[in-house]
């Protein structure tokens, strides 16, 4: 029975009309049967057909009778509503292909949005078993976020926490890996005994680290990643037990993690895990006790509101009893995710750059919605008289709208077929997209569309039905039936939609505010990136190194980094050499600077560098000279740029003076021996000034750690770059190059994500002044149309087609006037919130603002144009014989 | 969409019980259901063509008959309809229900006086 229905319902979706014409059939069989009994008992052909028909009854109701068996469930009813409703789209397929498009685009924009926050923040990096696995994050006092807190509170909360168990505690740190060919940068995670267990990541060969590891006097130990077997031990069988040197240490590799583990967090990138001990050892640069991250995973049944709680109240107890903990951090769990936690651009701006396009995205719903509604509430208007026809045969009110529903449901499933695969689609290009810039080894999310995303595109779809149905169903029950019957087939009932008009101003404003946020953020990003440094960038090498599996103190540094120095200048093509601490030439350090006289501080960025800086930077001294390798040590020397002189002892000469920097109370006081040309050393960034302070490394010899060369260099960057490794290497095979990119690169690398951001923006933008461009054209063609005999009638008494043009263009563009102003005001409200996000551009930028208008003006003016063009082109004859 | 229904001329459920009783010495098509009818009750019922067709096509939905194309002895496409397994037991039932329901009338009614 269940089956014979099941045939019956899909014979009726798909094979409607072959249904109905079985019917036909088989009653007309019926009544040439029952005609040729008639013969048989001696009546007339014509007779016995006439009579047949007679006993037969009134054919047209015994087949809707018997159409009714058909369609007794709701479920068919609703078949037979979206049928209805696929019939109705057809039969004006402009109208639906350009709504069915426009739902698509907008619920796949916003999918793909959707599907990159979720890829980003929700999905675990591959490798893990998310569930239950809770972040331990703190709250400082004035509410920022802060990953880490000491060692001892990791063994507090180890030591009595009830609902997260297992919990590890984790560090990073870059480390140099010596092993028989050469030296390597590896990306560290110092990680506690229980580290594996609690990721529930598994391990390809050897064991995971245990307690013993992590105890101080056992030898090292460390866990490798697959891809560091299979690059730098080539897969070796035997790789187990091999000892290899950690920043000049010794270990022993004891195993090698799954293919795609590479830490909990998307920056972590880890390529080694060492053990975290609990004292500082030589692999640990920064005291243990100062800044682990934990991440746990809670008891099975156990809710993160009751791990908060409990690990609220123990830190509430170790505050009390350890004066020493800090007194302000407050506790906070966060469920897992692979950006909670770490210190990567994603988890610090990430949240930021989500929220502008949710916003953005909310925006370009809207409008759409606003759009296809207006299209339907068109179509709602042309079908007037069919709905009434409708109701006055009886069909309820909410029949009527059941078939709009319907007719919404399927453009709003075709849409969201369309925009699965335009999401799927375009998540594989921004992959490609954000992988490219950067030269910084990047983990990528995982951000292909999973059941998650492909349900929220489906809950678009369906407020997208609700919302676009909303109008016409409103607009039907408004309807008197009287007015619409009483009219002819072409004809429509006067009177303008009010409301359609407000949407297209709504629109139009949105798309303002789209338009003039890209506008700005291209303007920011252009400016940023054609911003002057003051210095040459090109054929800049940059060439990172870590020291520390070499030299051993900082007078050991010093030395080691001077020899390089001096190997490198030799090389051919080098034009000038010298280095700067640090990973990146702008993360820099800004500190206060105060002369002895005034106690009012001047901020700059400071730095300690080799000699042959400004020469190698190509920044020429206006004043005093560069510092001196004979110094000894005791007679403290700073550069600064000539925006810090000039802002320190205005018209004074500075070279001489003494400057007393840092923290007040204990300041490093140095003499001024050099001025240098204003640049900006650092990079662009949100720097107002340039103003720098740089100290000598020979006068102040830092711990090895990372250092990176500059080389200004006159041949090609590729033979360059080359020749730097291979000099590198042969003087201190220990010595591991972390990277080495052009000083344009790594620029670039840095302006990337604002430029992403840039041209997501303008795709949003474009696509929603194309929407609202389309949503004018289309009510304005409407209102044309319903004036056709209006126009005839102008054009028989006398109006030139040009005075038809320009009344349309003119009432097409109050409107257009109307929404510009709506969205420059909203613009200029939004703009205040940009100041702090944008560089370069004040939020009321007038070339932006001037831009704008031009463009919506443009698009808006030949939205109308078309209709115009038509409405001037009426026959008056024809359009006057529809009377 | 139709609400009203046509009262059948016969009670409720006779029809599909006399359909599927004539259905059971074989396949027939509509009109041959009709004129069986007619005849195996000596003429006294006179089933009313027009709703013969919603009670197959209803008997066919509920699986109880399956219908099939086939030509005519004139070599006319016609609809036959035949008793389904089910369609077998459902007469049992129907069956069962009318010999209940005649006892009970034949009883209230009593004996001809």
């Amino acid at each position: 029975m269940l089956r014979a229905r099941i045939r019956a319902l899909f014979r009726l979706v798909f094979f409607p009309a072959r249904a109905d014409r079985e019917l036909d059939d088989e009653l007309r069989f019926h009544v040439t049967e029952e005609a040729r009994t008639y013969v048989e008992r001696g009546k007339s052909e014509a007779d016995a057909m006439a009579a047949a028909r007679r006993a037969l009854g009134n054919v047209a109701r015994v087949k809707e009778e018997t159409r009714g068996v058909w369609v007794s469930t709701r479920l068919e009813q609703f078949m037979q509503d979206l049928r209805f409703g696929v019939r109705i789209l057809t039969k004006s397929p402009a109208v639906s292909v350009t709504a069915i498009v426009l739902i698509a685009l907008v619920i796949g924009g916003n999918t793909t949005v959707f599907s990159i926050a979720h890829g980003i923040l929700r999905k675990p990096t591959p490798g893990i078993r998310a569930d239950d696995l809770t972040t331990v994050s703190w709250v400082t006092a004035d509410g920022g976020p802060q990953t880490a807190n000491s060692y001892r509170a990791y063994l507090y909360f180890l030591e009595h926490s009830a609902t997260l168990r297992p919990l590890a505690a984790t560090d990073f740190q870059r480390l140099t890996l010596t092993q028989d060919n050469g030296s390597f940068a590896v990306r560290a995670t110092l990680v506690s005994p229980n580290y594996f267990e609690t990721l529930r990541a598994h391990l390809v060969k050897g064991r995971a680290l245990n307690e013993d590891d992590a105890r101080r006097d056992s030898s090292g130990v460390v866990v490798i990643g697959y891809h560091l077997w299979q690059n730098t031990f080539h897969g070796a069988e035997d790789v187990i037990g091999k000892s290899v040197r950690l920043n000049g240490q010794p270990a022993i590799v004891v195993g090698v993690a799954e293919p795609h583990f590479r830490g909990a967090w998307l920056a972590e990138l880890a390529d080694v895990w060492v053990p975290l001990a609990p004292e500082p050892t030589a692999l640990q640069s920064s005291h243990p006790s100062d800044a682990v991250v934990m991440i746990g995973r809670r008891t099975p049944g156990t809710s993160l509101a009751e791990a908060q709680a409990e690990l609220t109240a123990l830190w509430t107890q170790l505050q009390r009893a350890d004066p020493a903990m800090s007194q302000k951090l407050k506790v906070r769990l966060v469920a897992y995710s692979a950006t909670a936690g770490g210190d990567s651009a994603v988890a610090a701006y990430g949240d930021r750059m989500l929220a502008i396009f949710s916003i953005v995205t909310l925006l370009t719903i809207a409008i759409v919605c606003a759009n296809v509604a207006n299209l339907l509430i068109a179509r709602a208007v042309v079908r007037q008289r069919e709905l009434a026809l409708r109701q006055s045969l009886g069909a309820s009110r909410f029949r009527v709208v059941r078939g709009l529903l319907a007719e919404g449901l399927v453009l709003s499933a075709v849409a969201w077929c369309a925009a699965c695969l335009f999401a799927w689609w375009i998540s594989r290009v921004v992959i490609r997209f954000i992988s490219t810039p950067s030269r910084e080894p990047l983990s990528l999310p995982d951000l292909t569309p999973d059941w998650t995303v492909v349900g929220y595109a489906l809950a678009l779809a369906l407020l997208c039905t609700f919302a676009v149905t909303l109008g016409p169903a409103l607009y039907t029950r408004r309807q008197q039936l009287l007015p619409f019957l009483k009219l002819g087939e072409q004809g429509v009932v006067p009177g303008r939609s009010k409301v359609s008009r407000a949407l297209v101003v709504l629109q139009l404003a949105f798309s303002v505010l789209l338009l003039t946020s890209a506008g700005l953020a291209y303007r920011s990003a252009s400016y940023t990136d054609g911003f002057n440094l003051g210095f040459d960038t090109g054929k800049l090498l940059l060439a990172t190194v870590n020291t520390a599996g070499s030299a051993h103190d900082a007078a050991g540094d010093d030395l080691l980094l001077e020899t390089l120095r001096a190997r490198l200048q030799r090389l051919p093509g080098v034009e000038g050499i010298s280095y700067v601490r640090g990973i990146r030439p702008s993360s820099w350090v800004t500190f206060p600077v105060r002369t002895e006289r005034s106690p009012e501080p001047v901020l700059a960025a400071q730095n300690i560098v080799g000699a042959g800086y400004f020469d190698a930077a190509r920044v020429a001294f206006s004043a005093g000279h560069d510092f001196d390798a004979l110094n000894t040590a005791g007679r403290r020397t700073v550069i600064i740029t000539k925006d810090l002189a000039d802002a320190l002892w205005p018209n004074e000469m500075a070279v001489g003076k003494i400057v007393s920097a840092g923290d007040p109370a204990h300041p490093l006081r140095a003499e001024v021996v050099g001025v240098v040309g204003n640049a900006y050393f650092g990079g662009r960034g949100a720097a107002t000034h340039p103003r720098y302070i740089f100290f000598s490394n020979h006068e102040q010899p830092r711990p090895p750690a990372e250092t990176t060369f500059l080389v200004r260099h006159g041949a090609s960057e590729e033979a360059v770059a080359r020749a730097v490794a291979k000099a590198l290497r042969e003087a201190d095979p220990r010595v591991a190059i972390a990277s080495l990119r052009s000083f344009d690169d790594q620029l670039a690398g840095e302006i990337a994500p604002l430029w992403m951001l840039t041209t997501l923006l303008m795709f949003f933008a474009g696509g929603s002044v194309l929407i609202a461009a389309i949503g004018q054209y289309a009510v304005v063609a409407f209102e044309g149309r319903r004036r056709t005999r209006e126009f005839g009638l102008r054009i028989a008494l006398g109006a030139t087609p040009e005075q038809l043009i320009a009344a349309v263009l003119g009432e097409g563009f109050r409107w257009t006037a109307a929404g510009l102003a709506l969205g420059f005001a909203l613009s200029i409200a939004v703009a205040s919130l940009l100041t702090r996000a944008l560089f370069g551009v004040t939020p009321t930028d007038p070339l932006t603002y001037v831009t704008v208008f031009a463009l919506l003006s443009g698009a808006s003016l030949a939205a109308c144009y078309l209709p115009a063009r038509r409405a001037a082109r009426t026959d008056p004859v024809i359009a006057l014989r529809t009377e | 969409m139709t609400k009203t229904r046509r009262k059948p001329d016969l009670l409720q459920g006779t029809l599909d019980l006399l359909i599927l009783r004539t259905l059971q010495w074989g396949p027939q098509h509509g009109h041959g259901i009709g004129v069986a009818l007619r005849a195996s009750s000596d003429e006294v019922l006179s089933i009313d063509h027009g709703s013969l067709y919603p009670a197959l096509h209803r008997l066919e939905r509920q699986g109880w008959v399956q219908a099939d194309w086939k030509v005519t002895e004139n070599k006319q496409r016609a609809k036959y309809y035949r008793l389904t397994a089910a369609g077998r037991r459902q007469l049992a039932v129907e069956r069962t229900r009318w010999s209940r329901l005649s006892a009970a009338v034949t009883r209230v009614l009593g004996p001809a006086q």
